[in-house]
């Protein structure tokens, strides 16, 4: 079963949503080793009531709300082959996370993310989910590397494993494949830009029928330009509210004419954006580029919210892309 | 040339003093019992550095939940406010907010530099913020004149040195905002010239202060950084290739080098053998009274075990620099 979606102003979501009680719950089994029936039982659950919000809220290209997913670095780090997790390392105050360590070669292990994709598509009304992956560099920057000493060797070896995953996705009928580089804009050295470059070719080069994403926030976005643009992506994910859509200047500059998934939603404030608001930004994303080109979404994932604030949130930006699309008719 | 070795500042928290952080938060234990377990990691923390063969020990800066707090909540005039990354790490700091007028009404840090001081026979070095990052990482919501702030903010930190001197036999002001990559040169110079006011107004000898810089050193900032009428200490691991080409360009003719050889943020396994044969390259163009092997800058971005390990690889880097430079 599938499900027209509109062709202008489509709404998304970047991946995350807050986490319900079955997912915590869920994270102090696997903290303990427990990944059998019970734990399925309860990501499935939390999965359940992630999509069933998403369809509440009328989004048009959902993902499955990374209800696995306790932090977006060590869950992919538990999955493939070279890593560790380290002793706990601080991040403010007296709070603390325990870093992946890469402590062997990195390689594919089996399938990470195909069987809740394919769950979370068997319950989204037929409305396509997209997989949100962390990327190669991001996985780097945010691991202790004891193994290779070299950034780019990691990385690609990290790239090569993904298309591994992405190649499974994509047998099994994803066609919605974002790579969220969060730490991409927190350093990005020319250098760092053009070795995230080539992880992007290895995992998407060639593929076909499918919507290839990335997805980036948070940092110094403009430093990853121009040559972010050579990359083999069809849509960029920006966070663009939270720095009052300033970043649309800098893709004018550059001619950007790619898909654009633009950041309407301040996601690190609990204030729910009024519709005219999100209308406001509609429209400033509609001055760079044509509605079919443009897609409507929160700056980044949702999961620091409260699940109400969320849902409200989302229902709003869904209500405001209806009405600018009714205006552009 | 004498050599010695030291941690550039702070020293992961032991588990222990991570959840008596959690249980005073929770009221679980009294003021008297995290005070307890505090001066133990202090300790422990000081026994590790001793048994590494330190010469320079610090309090590990067990208490301090970023460079700015114990000041932020020990001066009048501020507030702790909202989690900035620090630089480009993934570690977040309070912005120290100025609600107020910035006074000294006591000493911040001067018990945990006692404690240290209490139980070794190695130099002691206290650490501060400098006035410079001070003003650039935090924000003003009080002074109109930024004059007037900096004023008072160097009387505060110049206050708390006093109370430290003596304890500590070397302080250390960090100022890793003088090699900001995001601050142009003139923002920069003024950073300079901030600090030398401040280190004027110290009066203290060039021999025991050290101004400490982090993460982003070239040839162009570290030339900055030696009008600088004090001892330094720059991070040679963040930026390896610029911070090499810094020092056999520009050199070093002041009294005090502190070369941060050990990368803190990283667990890669180190070569001292190594470390000592590049520092030895730069020995035709440095010449300071004291040479300190150091860390690249605070030891909280790396778990307590990977530090403890990292210690033992400065420890041996000291040993090795003795057989072959001395």
């Amino acid at each position: 079963m599938s499900c027209k979606l509109p062709d202008k102003l489509r709404t998304t979501v970047v991946g995350s949503y807050p986490y319900f009680p079955e997912a915590l719950k869920a994270f102090q089994l696997r903290r303990r080793g427990d990944r059998g029936p019970e734990y399925e039982a309860l990501v499935r659950e939390a999965t359940k009531k992630a999509i069933m919000d998403y369809l509440d809220a009328g989004i048009d290209i959902l993902a499955d709300g990374e209800q696995r997913r306790e932090d977006m670095a060590v869950f992919f780090a538990e999955e493939l082959d070279g890593f560790e997790i380290s002793e706990p390392v601080r991040i403010f105050d007296n709070v603390y996370f325990r870093k992946p360590v890469i402590a062997g070669r990195i390689g594919w292990r089996r399938e990470i993310l195909v069987e809740d994709w394919k769950y979370a598509s068997s319950i989204s009304a037929g409305k396509p989910v997209k997989v949100t992956i962390t990327g190669p560099y991001t996985m780097y920057s945010w691991s202790f590397d004891k193994f290779y000493g070299s950034m780019r060797n990691a990385i690609l070896d990290l790239a090569e494993s993904f298309r591994k995953e992405i190649e499974a996705l994509v047998r099994a009928g994803a066609t919605f494949i974002q790579i969220d580089e969060p730490a991409l804009s927190t350093r990005a050295e020319k250098m760092d830009v053009l070795i995230a470059g080539e992880a992007f070719e290895i995992m998407f080069k060639g593929l076909s029928n499918v919507k290839r994403i990335t997805h980036i926030c948070y940092g110094k976005l403009e430093r990853l330009f121009p040559e972010i643009l050579d990359f083999p992506i069809d849509q960029y994910d920006f966070e663009t509210k939270n720095r009052n859509y300033e970043l649309l200047s800098l893709l004018r500059e550059y001619s950007f004419d790619k898909e654009l998934a633009l950041g309407v939603i301040d996601v690190h404030s609990s204030r729910i954006e009024p519709v005219e608001e999100i209308m406001e930004g509609i429209a400033r994303g509609l001055e760079l580029l044509p509605p079919e080109k443009l897609y409507i979404k929160p700056d980044c994932g949702l999961k620091r919210l409260k699940r109400e604030v969320a849902l409200e949130k989302l229902r709003n930006m869904v209500e405001a892309a209806r009405r600018a699309r009714e205006m552009l008719a | 040339m004498r050599l010695h070795a030291g941690i550039c500042g702070s020293f992961p928290r032991p588990q222990a003093l991570r959840k008596a952080f959690d249980d005073l938060s929770e009221g679980k234990i009294s003021d008297g019992e995290f005070k307890n377990v505090l001066r133990e990691c202090i300790l422990e923390v000081a026994r590790l550095q001793e048994k590494a063969g330190m010469t320079i020990l610090t309090s590990g800066l067990l208490s301090w939940h970023d460079l700015f707090r114990p000041f932020t909540m020990g001066l009048d005039g501020l507030e702790a406010g909202r989690l900035i990354r620090f630089f480009d790490n993934n570690f977040y700091y309070r912005c120290p907010t100025i609600t107020g007028r910035i006074l000294w009404r006591g000493p911040v840090t001067v018990d945990e530099v006692q404690e240290v001081r209490r139980n070794t026979r190695e130099l002691v070095k206290a650490i501060i913020p400098g006035p410079y990052t001070f003003l650039k990482l935090s924000e003003n919501r009080f002074y109109a004149s930024e004059d007037q702030l900096l004023d008072d903010l160097i009387e505060a930190l110049r206050a708390e040195v006093n109370s430290l001197r003596g304890s500590a036999d070397l302080i250390q002001v960090d100022e890793p905002s003088l090699v900001d990559p995001e601050l142009g040169r003139s923002e920069r110079l003024k950073g300079i010239e901030v600090v030398n006011e401040f280190l004027s107004r110290l009066g203290m000898p060039e021999n025991e202060v050290i101004i400490a810089t982090y993460f982003n050193l070239d040839p162009e900032r570290y030339a900055m950084l030696l009008d600088l009428r004090a001892g330094l200490h720059v991070d040679l691991r963040s930026t390896p290739a610029e911070a090499d080409l810094a020092l056999k360009e520009h050199g070093f003719d002041g009294q005090i080098l502190s070369l941060g050889v050990i990368d803190s943020r990283s667990i890669y396994p180190e070569d001292p053998r190594e470390i000592v044969y590049r520092v030895r390259a730069y020995l035709d163009s440095i010449s300071p009274d004291v040479l300190i092997f150091s860390t690249s800058s605070w030891l909280d971005y790396i778990p307590y075990n990977e530090a403890v390990r990292r210690l033992d690889a400065l420890g041996r880097v000291l040993a090795e620099a003795e057989v072959r430079f001395l």
